[in-house]
């Protein structure tokens, strides 16, 4: 469904992607997993159209995404769940919301989609009419989840949903978002520091180090690997 | 008594028209984060396009001396919201929007020098096209007036052409805030202005948001500009005159806030008038500013603004 082929991008002069690969088939859970710098941000503002590619190729679906202009990628079906939440704070939690069915998918499954977003995350339901800029850290957490779920993406892409937010809250989000998955069969590319929870719920992942991929492989390789039981898991 | 409660009420009838007119200068503020210096020259055009509609386009034999030109004036609007959405289109967007991460100082000093030259450019053309006799929008409700019985001994008399200017404004203004707050494009609008990153994540091309915001912001104003006519004179360097009360009522709403930029400049309107209670004439505009310089002092962020930056 997704498949980033060498790419390399960086700000100015200073590159922070060596070429990267990448691949998530559909229906797949991948996550990324790295240190602090290691360019997973970089990766996702790259596929979302936020930073130009100084090389490389990504390929969403059937589409040359680099051809494709930013605020078109959503349309497509690519929902990204930003760092540090982003929700827009001077509007409510239900126009938030409005804001993620921007797409005509998010459109046409508005009413289905809002359903299944208040029963996934309740707390949505119940402050609907507040400004986004008065919830909590892991309230707004939510809200820019179930904002990206409005669109009915055909991939959700999450950037460290656990940033920021007490360790107790970080579980309940990831509970949640281990739910919708199962529920929802939807395709998901995870960011994530925390490497045991994302490597333990995920398909697929990928190490990222410098702005290399240092190793990939399914669940139980990567766990099972000593420089990532070592350096991430802490045995 | 009766002379406070007369300029009380012609404070609230220019308030309500500065209100509107400070507006449009907020709603492009308020998205774009652009300080539109030539706000108050697109306001210019828009007079005398209503000037033109209603002396020349035939508004004044179709609809006659008392409607016609509030036709003209309405019909200004959105003629001036064309020349807005060119203007951005070829000029302002290359310094404003999706482009600012490449420019220096996020692209605020461009956009200084390009608005100040829009400016020098309406001005004069104005100049050479207009010329620099006054112009005015003529209608026989200027000098006639409703009579406003207020108790059994006091009655307040209310200019009938400005009463309709503050009607009209008050109209406009609530349809803006209906269309801000209630439909798509003004919740993508808001979006955009919160975070325009987020807002491309949403697909919201914000380069377009932003020439939406200008076109309707430059179209506000010409209608602001054209009631404002109807009572008083203008000519090419108009803009000028206004353009520092626009500010004023915005700064004084709160930066960004759209329904605060209306409160600011109805204040301006109201302090303006009401000055002139205890002052003489030639102090109103210098009563507006230490007016503006106390409200700032106390509540430097304006009515309605918030002392946090958006994050």
């Amino acid at each position: 469904m997704l498949r980033i082929d060498g790419l390399s991008a960086g700000y100015s002069a200073k590159p922070v992607l060596n070429g990267i690969s990448i691949n998530v088939e559909a229906g797949q859970f991948v996550a990324i997993v790295g240190p602090n710098g290691a360019g997973k941000t970089t990766l996702f503002k790259t596929i979302s159209g936020i930073l130009q590619p100084s090389g490389g190729q990504i390929v969403f679906g059937e589409a040359d995404l680099l051809t494709v202009p930013p605020a078109q990628r959503a349309h497509l079906g690519i929902a990204h769940v930003p760092e540090g939440r982003q929700v827009f704070p001077s509007l409510t939690v239900m126009e938030n919301l409005e804001m993620g069915a921007m797409t005509e998918s998010g459109r046409r499954d508005w009413k289905q989609n809002i359903e299944r977003i208040f029963e996934w995350l309740p707390v949505l339901a119940e402050r609907r009419g507040q400004f986004a800029g008065t919830l909590s850290g892991g309230q707004q957490q939510m809200l820019a989840i179930g904002r990206g779920l409005a669109s009915s993406p055909k991939l959700l892409m999450l950037d460290e949903p656990s940033m920021g937010l007490a360790p107790s809250t970080a579980d309940f989000i990831f509970e949640r978002l281990i739910d919708i998955r199962k529920q929802s069969g939807l395709t998901m590319l995870l960011v994530e520091q925390r490497v045991a929870e994302a490597l333990e719920s995920a398909d697929h992942g990928y190490v990222l180090e410098a702005g290399r991929v240092v190793l990939e492989g399914n669940n139980e390789t990567l766990r099972a690997d000593d420089r990532v039981r070592k350096a991430y898991l802490g045995m | 008594m009766e002379g406070f409660l007369q300029a009380l009420t012609a404070g609230l009838l220019i308030g309500a028209v500065y209100g509107l007119m400070c507006v449009g200068l907020g709603l492009i503020f308020g998205v774009m984060r652009v300080i539109n210096f030539a706000h108050g020259d697109f306001m210019m055009l828009g007079m005398y396009v209503a000037f033109y509609l209603f002396t020349a386009a035939g508004v004044q034999a179709f609809f006659g001396n008392a409607v016609g030109p509030f036709v003209a004036i309405l019909l200004a609007g959105p003629a001036l919201a064309l020349f807005g959405y060119f203007v951005h289109l070829t000029l302002i967007s290359h310094v404003s929007g999706t482009r600012t991460a490449s420019l220096e100082g996020e692209g605020h000093y461009a956009q200084l020098i390009l608005t100040l030259g829009i400016a020098l450019i309406l001005q004069n053309g104005g100049l050479i096209i207009f010329g620099s006799v006054l112009a005015s929008i003529r209608t026989p409700l200027s000098s006639s007036a409703w009579e406003l019985a207020l108790f059994s001994d006091v009655s307040v008399f209310i200019n009938k052409a400005r009463g309709v200017d503050a009607i009209v404004s008050l109209v406009i203004m609530t349809l803006l805030s209906l269309l801000i707050t209630h439909s798509r494009i003004g919740k993508s609008l808001r979006a955009a202005a919160d975070n325009p990153t987020a807002a491309t994540y949403m697909g919201i091309d914000v380069d377009r948001a932003h020439r939406v915001a200008f076109a309707l912001g430059c179209g506000i104003t010409a209608i602001a500009g054209g009631l404002l006519a109807t009572n008083y004179p203008f000519h090419p360097f108009v803009g000028l005159e206004y353009v520092i009360v626009m500010y004023a009522g915005v700064v004084l709403g709160g930066m960004g806030s759209i329904i605060g930029a209306f409160w600011g400049g109805m204040t301006i309107g109201l302090v303006q008038q009401m000055s002139t209670l205890i002052l003489p004439t030639q102090l109103q505009n210098a009563a507006i500013f230490v007016v503006f310089l106390l409200i700032i002092f106390f509540r430097p962020q304006g009515f309605f603004g918030r002392m946090v930056e958006r994050t």
